[in-house]
């Protein structure tokens, strides 16, 4: 296996190709690349444009900088499902407790750190995860929706599937998060 | 006009003013102030309640004015919408305008509600030293003050009853602000501080509740242990509406035996919440008060199904019941044939976000439940799919319903099993519901959807619409419908200009509209607020510094929110907010 020892991002090239660095992107590009990325089988999550965009304004009209809001884990669609969020909990400079655990992927061997109190929910972090391992072009013909299964150890040593359960319960517990290849 | 048929000079003042007391509802004494200037000045000067549902609709220096002889007032600031984060946080609200005003004015106020306000720690100490019969503070959803500030209340307020603070964010710079209760403090009959975030001192709290023997309401925070949560409860076995702390703890067999004489100890229990991260081993000490309780709320306990739904099971007298979507449909089934009495029912999103594998909380679940629960009035539901036929079955099943609240979690989503837009199902409930007075809308929705809801809706006062609607018509069919509309919040929907300015009459009805992520424009809001001087018509766009005047007209609006106020506009807008 080859070791690429670049100073940029190993998700870089992935971005330059989505064409989402500061320029404005187009629909087109981002759904695809997001569709990709996602865990779930099923429907694409809450932030990618459907078909049939409603012209309802939403689509950032401004600058767009994918990482800057996958850093603060912030989702693209605010307050959607409405339910309350501790303001106090989510905003960034607050008394937020850093949490940073190990990321190692399977047969790579430069693991790499997340900060889970920057992210506020599974999608936010397998967000970033997808940014920082993304997944090999050859794959993604095989398994069109799924991101590689992501797994967790737990204060008990034992290692669990991520996101079986609730969000808040998880980053108590996990210690470090291995990616299946 | 023929004067009088006895009229206002017939009867001295005290008959009418005798006669006036027995309105309770401020529509009807509003309406006694418009017959003739006497009723005016005898309502006037003894009306003991005042609500004003939007802080900026009138200026508070004119509401002490007019009615001079207030004992309770309740404020509402924020508009709904900031609940989720929607509303820039120094967009306003602030409370001293008014707590300087009453502080002034009324002088012999005993109960003050603040809802979506901003109130600082000096307003608090202006509340704790202005009211010397001050009874009762409810502070729901507001920021802006700490536990400093609640030092001031404790100490000053020498006869408080009630102090409710209901999931405001509260910076915690005084741990001991409880201690500041004088000993010779013996009046607390209501204590909710399930908000805070800090530990509690137990012996000061235990101390209190002692010495507090009128004591029915206490729900404590999460922080404190259950052992200390046990020895604190036994103080209180009259307790009427309790929210416990944390209920879980290593397996002790002699704790939980205490949990559970300590819940046995409870005669009077009605209510039950809190119960933060139950877990198995202790959640069955809880058994013993379950058939007497009336309202129980699992938000934060996060049982798994077998647990709760054992638990449910037991609650035969239920009313209210607030939950987890944990409790899957299985536990709804149970519900709807054990809780008979159920009248309110709230299941929410344990995992909003959505990425965990699904829970199987379906549409089947909310469909027993009205079908079995036959006084069931009020719903709010998350959930992940529904059909048009289930919506049909639930609105024939229950017309009876006032709040129906249904949040599909992922927009636009369809019927599941005939992919059509769900307009059909929610006709159905608005056409059969027709005492409907709150309605949030979600999923694949057409403009059909509004027209229903327009021509049907006939008593509903609040709307929620997001990710809904083809074009301008839908928000047309609601503006020239829905007559008594009160309130109308939209996010995300392709609702423009047509639909206002040809409905500019309507918003004066109504207490206000919310816009955000819609298509509106700066001139449309232009001509809004020149044809209707008694609208604040404020443009919140967090995006662009420039002032308001430079922009042109065609310039998309971000966020909308217009309402109704004889005050004019306020002279308390962040930068981020232009009154037009």
């Amino acid at each position: 296996m080859e070791l690429e020892l670049g100073l940029a991002l190993p998700g870089s090239d992935l971005i330059a190709e989505l064409g989402l660095s500061s320029e404005k992107s187009t629909g087109m590009c981002r759904k695809r690349g997001f569709d990709n990325m996602f865990y779930r089988a099923t429907s694409p999550p809450l932030f990618v444009q459907k078909d049939g965009d409603d012209g309802d304004g939403d689509d950032d009209d401004g600058h767009f900088n994918h990482l800057q809001e996958l850093n603060l884990g912030s989702r693209v669609l605010v307050g959607w499902p409405p339910v309350r969020v501790s303001r106090r909990k989510s905003e960034e400079g607050g008394k937020r407790r850093v949490n940073c655990v190990k990321v190692n992927m399977e047969g790579v061997a430069i693991g790499r750190k997340v900060d889970l109190s920057l992210h506020d929910s599974y999608q936010a972090l397998f967000l970033t995860l997808s940014h920082m391992f993304p997944k090999k072009q050859h794959d993604a013909e095989e398994s069109d929706a799924a991101y590689h299964k992501v797994t967790y150890e737990d204060e008990d040593g034992d290692w669990m599937l991520v996101g079986d359960v609730p969000w808040e319960a998880f980053i108590q517990s996990v210690k470090r998060l291995k990616i299946l290849n | 006009m023929v004067r009088g048929f006895g009229g206002a000079a017939a009867f001295p003042d005290e008959v009418w003013e005798l006669v006036f007391s027995f309105l309770a509802a401020d529509a009807d004494r509003n309406a006694v102030a418009l017959v003739c200037r006497g009723w005016h000045r005898i309502e006037r000067r003894s009306r003991r309640r005042v609500f004003v549902g939007n802080c900026y609709a009138v200026a508070p220096a004119a509401a002490v004015r007019r009615f001079p002889e207030v004992r309770a007032a309740a404020i509402k600031g924020k508009p709904h919408f900031a609940d989720f984060n929607l509303v820039p946080t120094d967009w306003g609200g602030g409370a001293e305008a008014w707590v300087e005003a009453m502080a002034g004015g009324w002088p012999h106020l005993e109960e003050l509600r603040l809802k979506r306000m901003v109130v600082s720690d000096d307003c608090l100490e202006l509340i704790a030293r202005s009211f010397k019969n001050f009874g009762v503070l409810s502070l729901v959803s507001c920021d802006g003050f700490s536990t400093a500030g609640l030092a001031a209340i404790a100490a000053n307020c020498r006869n408080l009853r009630e102090l409710d603070l209901h999931e405001n964010e509260v910076e915690d710079n005084c741990l001991n602000w409880i201690s500041h209760f004088p000993e010779s403090f013996t009046s607390l009959v209501s204590l909710n501080i399930a908000c805070l975030e800090g530990d509690m001192n137990t012996s000061v709290l235990e101390c209190l509740i002692s010495r507090c023997p009128n004591l029915k309401t206490l729900r404590l925070n999460h922080a404190m242990p259950l052992e200390k949560l046990v020895s604190l409860l036994q103080r209180a076995p009259q307790l009427v509406d309790l929210g416990t702390s944390k209920f879980s703890a290593d397996h002790h067999p002699e704790l939980l035996s205490k949990v559970e004489s300590t819940f046995a100890g409870f005669k009077h229990l009605k209510s039950l919440s809190g119960i933060w991260e139950a877990g198995p081993a202790y959640l069955p000490a809880i058994y013993s008060v379950c058939e007497s309780l009336t309202s129980l709320n699992l938000y934060y306990a996060t049982i798994q199904s077998p647990e709760l739904l054992k638990l449910v099971s037991e609650c035969k007298n239920l009313q209210r019941l607030w939950v987890m979507d944990l409790i899957e449909d299985n536990g709804l089934i149970a519900v709807a044939s054990s809780c008979k009495l159920l009248q309110e029912l709230r299941v929410f999103p344990s995992d909003p976000y959505g990425v965990a594998p699904p829970i199987s909380l379906t549409e089947h679940g909310l469909v027993a439940i009205s079908a079995g629960c036959l006084m069931l009035h009020s719903v709010l539901y998350f959930c992940r799919q529904m059909t048009n036929a289930a919506l049909l079955t639930i609105a024939n099943n229950r017309p009876n319903l006032t709040c129906f609240r249904l949040c599909i979690i992922d927009p636009h989503t369809p019927d599941y099993i005939s992919q059509e837009p769900l307009d059909a199902g929610f006709s159905a409930i608005v056409e059969s519901c027709k005492d409907l007075r709150r309605l949030s809308l979600s999923g694949l929705l057409t403009d059909r959807v509004f027209k229903s809801i327009g021509a049907s809706a006939n008593r509903l006062e609040m709307l929620s619409v997001a990710f809904a609607g083809d074009s301008d018509v839908g928000l047309h069919y609601i503006l020239s419908g829905c007559k008594n509309l009160r309130k109308l919040e939209i996010r995300d929907c392709p609702f423009g200009d047509k639909a206002l300015l040809d409905n500019t009459s309507k918003l004066e009805t109504m207490r206000s509209l919310w816009m955000s992520s819609c298509s509106v424009t700066l001139g449309a809001c232009r001509q809004l607020a020149q044809k209707m001087p008694r609208l604040n018509v404020e443009v919140i766009d967090e995006r662009r510094g420039r002032p308001l005047e430079s922009w042109p007209d065609d310039f998309p609006i971000e966020k909308l929110y217009i309402y109704r106020t004889v005050a004019g506009p306020r002279s308390d807008t962040p930068p981020c907010v232009w009154t037009v």
